[in-house]
């Protein structure tokens, strides 16, 4: 297929199969205050992949992930519209309640943020909220968390000291294995890898490469090269509307929308 | 293009008047602390003996001590401090977590504001309307009651204070992960703040401490020693301020040892209040 068209669409979103489909949004807008900021976003992402959404500063791709875990509610003022179908059922309709929500759908953040308390509790926090674990089964869980997010080796011998005490890029490891301890479903990361350094980004593309088995991941990033080694599909935004979604190949190499093609080029961002 | 050379030489003198204004302003101030501190020493340290600690108030001639005055300020001190932190923590929670920029928020923390330097005597005499006068006596729950006023504006302020230090992510990462919005606070945000909420606790202990407008109206005096809080209960300041007037060496001299004590005390507490907080800032 040519995608030199003389007349390249506007947008270009890609249907993945129901089969496999995790999570849908249909017709998602969202406001800040008076502000819109998601116009008509649908997409599909996939289970057991990774998605990545990519596009220049403001153009909502943050703000999408902030509405699959309702992160925005906590906020008055902000609001969404629209359709987030986890399995099917819709997440923003108000009878689904938030807390169980956000268990099954983890997000680990920009900038590392430990808790205030020791390697082991700040892994164990989130499983205490909704289960009650024997001591060896809660030992089990945060090893194998830990293991997972691959810092066990490096903190197995001071699970007691602060969560503070390690370096920008093992508490973003201790982040993520925080996420995953609850066993969610999807695990959302919002620029996870912005605040790194080059060897600890490479040690949690790792981490995220390894996930993707069990976990259905969507990862916000600026960094282009890093959606393109990890993902299966991406999406490109811009000013609050999807532009285009594809298999990451695809969006990288061969571009339908001009919009694409001139950002995935360097021709703006 | 301009060269750039030396600054002008207006310039350097309105650079170096100001620094030597900072200067003296700041050794007017030190000078006027080591002076109050110094005649305290001196007066202070001869009359402090064991008898300050093991015997009560005495008969103007006779021999004696603070012991009924430094229980009856701790009693009374430590009572406050129980409700000021109850009701000064969860305000301050209130306004930094659930209240930050709504309109009774700001209303309140005027409010506060507004409390936190409002005269003590007031304070007292407000006590004394509504619980003293009503009761037909002085007694040590009132001056607690009144102490707890003047110390609850101080922890509400300070605890709001460094919740909001906190970083907005620390929340959000705790209920991504499925938290209820109060177990986040209790468990995560008070937990990181926890030094500097205990060092606006101890200052305001030490506001507290040295108070005497509002017990004049309040817990009054008592010459014995009693545990008794529904009486007049002696206490610290008040001891000072009768004895200080008094026409007899002896209770001045103990007048004294009291101020010293208090000074002490209180720069102790300040000392720690400072140190927790650095190692707050440090972690």
């Amino acid at each position: 297929m040519n995608a030199q068209l003389d007349n390249p669409p506007e947008t270009a979103v890609l249907e993945l199969p129901p089969e496999v489909v995790k999570l849908a949004i249909k017709d998602l807008t969202f406001f800040y205050g008076q502000k819109q900021a998601l116009f008509d976003v649908s997409v599909s992402f996939a289970a057991n992949a990774v998605t990545a959404l990519i596009g220049p500063s403001g153009c909502g791709k943050s703000t999408l992930l902030r509405v699959l875990n309702r992160m925005y509610s906590l906020y008055p003022g902000q609001r969404a519209q629209g359709q987030v179908l986890l399995d099917g059922e819709d997440m923003l309709s108000p009878r689904v309640d938030v807390a169980t929500l956000r268990a099954r759908v983890g997000m680990v953040f920009q900038k590392p943020t430990p808790f205030p308390m020791s390697i082991f509790d700040n892994v164990a926090y989130g499983v205490k909220l909704y289960e009650k674990l024997s001591k060896a089964d809660m030992a089990n869980r945060v090893e194998d968390s830990l293991r997972r997010a691959a810092l066990w080796d490096e903190v197995k011998d001071k699970l007691k000291e602060s969560g503070l005490s390690l370096s920008g890029g093992q508490q973003q490891r201790l982040c993520v294995a925080r996420g995953i301890a609850v066993k969610p479903e999807i695990l959302l990361l919002d620029e996870p890898a912005s605040a790194l350094d080059p060897i600890s980004t490479a040690r949690l593309e790792e981490t995220i490469a390894e996930l993707k088995r069990d976990y259905t991941i969507v990862i916000v990033t600026h960094n282009m090269g890093q959606a393109a080694r990890l993902s299966d599909h991406t999406g490109f935004m811009y000013l609050g509307k999807l532009i285009e979604f594809g298999e990451t190949e695809q969006l990288f190499t061969n571009p339908v929308t001009t919009r694409a093609r001139d950002y995935i080029t360097g021709r703006f961002g | 293009m301009t060269a750039i050379g030396a600054p002008r030489l207006s310039r350097r003198i309105g650079e170096g008047a100001f620094l030597a204004f900072c200067w003296l302003a700041t050794g007017i101030a030190l000078l006027a602390l080591a002076a109050i501190l110094w005649s305290l020493l001196t007066q202070g340290i001869g009359g402090l003996d064991l008898n300050i600690f093991t015997k009560s108030t005495p008969a103007p001639g006779s021999e004696g001590g603070l012991l009924n005055a430094i229980l009856g300020s701790l009693m009374m001190c430590v009572v406050a401090m129980i409700g000021a932190v109850f009701i000064g923590v969860l305000a301050g929670t209130w306004l930094s977590e659930f209240a930050r920029d709504s309109h009774y928020g700001k209303v309140i923390r005027f409010l506060n504001d507004v409390l936190l330097s409002a005269p003590s005597i007031l304070v007292g005499l407000f006590i004394y309307t509504i619980i003293v006068a009503p009761l037909k006596g002085f007694s040590g729950f009132a001056g607690s009651v009144a102490l707890a006023l003047i110390a609850a504006p101080v922890i509400t302020r300070t605890t709001e204070d460094v919740l909001r230090l906190q970083p907005i992510a620390l929340r959000e990462a705790s209920v991504a992960l499925g938290a209820p919005v109060w177990s986040t606070i209790l468990t995560v945000i008070w937990k990181a703040a926890q030094g500097g909420m205990l060092t606006g606790a101890l200052l305001a202990f030490a506001r507290i401490s040295g108070e005497t407008a509002p017990l004049l109206f309040t817990a009054l005096n008592n010459q014995f020693l009693s545990l008794d809080m529904t009486k007049p209960t002696a206490n610290l300041p008040v001891v000072i301020f009768n004895f200080a007037l008094s026409a007899y060496d002896d209770w001045r001299r103990l007048a004294w040892a009291g101020a010293l004590l208090i000074a002490a005390t209180v720069l102790t507490v300040t000392v720690v209040a400072r140190i927790l907080a650095r190692e707050q800032r440090r972690s």
